[in-house]
């Protein structure tokens, strides 16, 4: 089945580390929403529309998409078991809301997993670019080419006011959401976060949590992205949102070198106690590995951890979630089961020398 | 009732949380609405939000079910109406936007920081006329300003190039291109 390869717990090309700031900046993604003429919108279409659209844009992307070197897999939502659904979710390559859908809907994955292209979302067509790092420009270049090329043989809806139109009217006008993931345990730690989030709020920019749960962000990690889409052309959202993000990556430089400089000792102390944390305990829980993450990936930047490599801790996050747990396992696993099997995971990943000495088999 | 944020403008939003598994309710003006971070984390997670603003921010559209309320906009194509349309903070179809169109600036001002017009990126198959449209309005704005000036001679050349764009308007939609 196409899907399998997917499935895998290897890294997608976004999750390497070979950026620019890419110690602080993550990952960028940057998604364009966009519907067909002469169909509903998904919120109100029949399942034969659903059908219907699913048909003519996968085809046009399983035809054209070679034109941009892409070899697009098709995966139909409905075919796949629900834990497959959910690693799918955890690699950031669909969302909940098309896993959820009452209506037939797919998603097209580039090979190296750069392209995700959603079929009857919230929209009936949503393209996701992903890059490692902070390269929103490039991300873009390659989801503006795809729809260019899309847009020569599909039926946009356009209007000459509201521009794209969409099932949100949030996302009216340029459909495009931009966002960058960034790393800040200086700013979080020195309390200098709760005093910038207002500010990029004010500015048109809207920051999230990675995991999203209530206003704490888990392991550090914030999401920053455009909140408007009507009024400004993809060229002005994006410089905005790029000099944003250059001024809050240039602040959590001075937030750590601050940190280093005034409590060494503390820093490197919780550097290295995180890093034992992660390679011997028995028992993790997701909030604590994020934590923990976080100080590991700090005192790799900081130089203070030399042998270890960033995209085994960026492969980590994402492969810790409960899901992928449990394909990993294969079978399915307790909350319990899942603490335990997510710190065997880090003692293996982590600690490749003695890994004969940690022959348990997952709970 | 005053905002819980500012405590300046009069509250006229109000704003249901999860925090840790409560419901905290917040009163909010409108400029803090659209501000407010933690609203927007809830946009992309949970769509019962926006429809919660919407009803928050045009309550009398809601009352539009009581019978001394008769005209109400319904979508042609999808058969949405407005107050669906406020319900579900969704639309239907494409046509929904023509049908909600005098109710929309509003909307789109609160989402989109006073923006409500398109700016950025035009499909190639409306690039060309959409480009001639704009010019001859940009004309026809001229036209305008020379009548009032009573520079005819200027009017009447503009009103000739209006002309030559509307006939390749025309043309363009003939032929298809
Ligand atoms: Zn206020
Ligand atoms: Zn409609």
């Amino acid at each position: 089945m196409a899907v399998e390869r997917f499935l895998q717990p290897h890294a997608s090309s976004w999750m390497t580390n070979n950026a620019e700031n890419v110690d602080i900046a993550m990952s960028t993604r940057i998604r364009l929403a966009r519907n067909l003429t002469d169909f509903k919108f998904p919120y109100s279409f029949t399942e034969d529309e659903a059908l219907k659209v699913d048909k003519e844009i996968s085809s046009v992307l399983l035809d054209k998409g070679n034109e941009l070197d892409y070899n697009f897999s098709h995966i139909s939502i409905e075919e796949l078991a629900q834990l497959q659904k959910e690693v799918l979710v955890e690699k950031h390559l669909i969302s909940p809301f098309l896993v959820n859908s009452q209506r037939s809907g797919s998603v097209l994955l580039s090979e190296n997993e750069e392209l995700s292209i959603m079929v009857n979302e919230e929209d009936h067509l949503r393209i996701q670019s992903l890059q490692p790092g902070f390269q929103l420009q490039q991300a873009f270049k390659i989801a503006n080419e795809l729809d260019s090329l899309l847009e020569k043989n599909l039926s946009y809806a356009f209007h000459e006011k509201y521009g794209y139109l969409t099932s949100c009217p949030t996302n009216a006008g340029t459909g495009m959401r931009a966002s960058v993931m960034l790393h800040l345990p200086a700013l979080t730690m020195s309390h200098q976060i709760q005093r910038i989030i207002p500010a990029i709020s004010r500015l048109g920019m809207v920051v999230r949590g990675i995991y999203g749960e209530g206003s704490e962000a888990l392991g550090n990690v914030y999401q920053i992205s455009n909140q408007l889409t009507l009024g400004k052309s993809e060229y002005e959202i994006l410089q905005d949102l790029e000099n944003m993000t250059e001024q809050i990556i240039q602040q959590e430089r001075k937030a750590r070198e601050a940190i280093a400089l005034n409590s060494p000792m503390i820093l490197e102390d919780r550097v290295y106690r995180s890093l034992g944390v992660l390679t011997h305990s028995r028992l993790l829980t997701t909030e604590e590995a994020a934590t923990r993450l976080s100080d590991v990936r700090l005192g790799i930047d900081l130089k203070m951890i030399q042998d270890l490599d960033m995209s085994i801790l960026n492969e980590l996050m994402i492969f810790m979630q409960p899901a992928f747990l449990q394909q990993y396992a294969d079978k399915p696993l307790q909350p319990r089961e899942r603490d335990f099997a997510r710190a065997k995971l880090f003692r293996e990943r982590l600690n490749k020398k003695d890994r004969n000495s940690e022959g348990e088999d997952l709970a | 009732m005053i905002c819980d944020q500012c405590g300046e403008r009069s509250a006229s939003v109000i704003v249901k949380q999860q925090q840790h598994g409560q419901i905290i309710e917040r009163n909010l003006c409108h400029v803090c609405a659209a501000e407010n971070h933690s609203i927007n984390v809830a946009f992309e997670q949970d769509p019962l939000a926006i429809h919660q603003l919407l009803s928050n921010w045009f309550p009398n559209s809601q009352a539009s079910t009581s019978p001394a309320r008769k005209e109400v906009v319904t979508c042609p194509s999808c058969g949405f109406t407005f107050s669906k349309f406020l319900r579900l903070g969704k639309f239907g179809c494409d046509s929904c936007y023509d049908a909600f169109s005098p109710h929309l600036d509003e909307i789109f001002k609160r989402f989109h920081n006073g923006n409500i017009e398109h700016k950025g990126k035009i499909p190639a198959s409306y690039g060309t006329t959409l480009k001639i449209k704009k010019e001859i309005e940009e004309l026809r704005k001229q036209m305008q300003v020379c009548i009032q000036e009573e520079d005819f001679e200027k009017a009447a050349r503009l009103r000739d190039e209006v002309k030559a764009l509307s006939a390749k308007l025309e043309g363009g939609a003939a032929d298809g291109s």
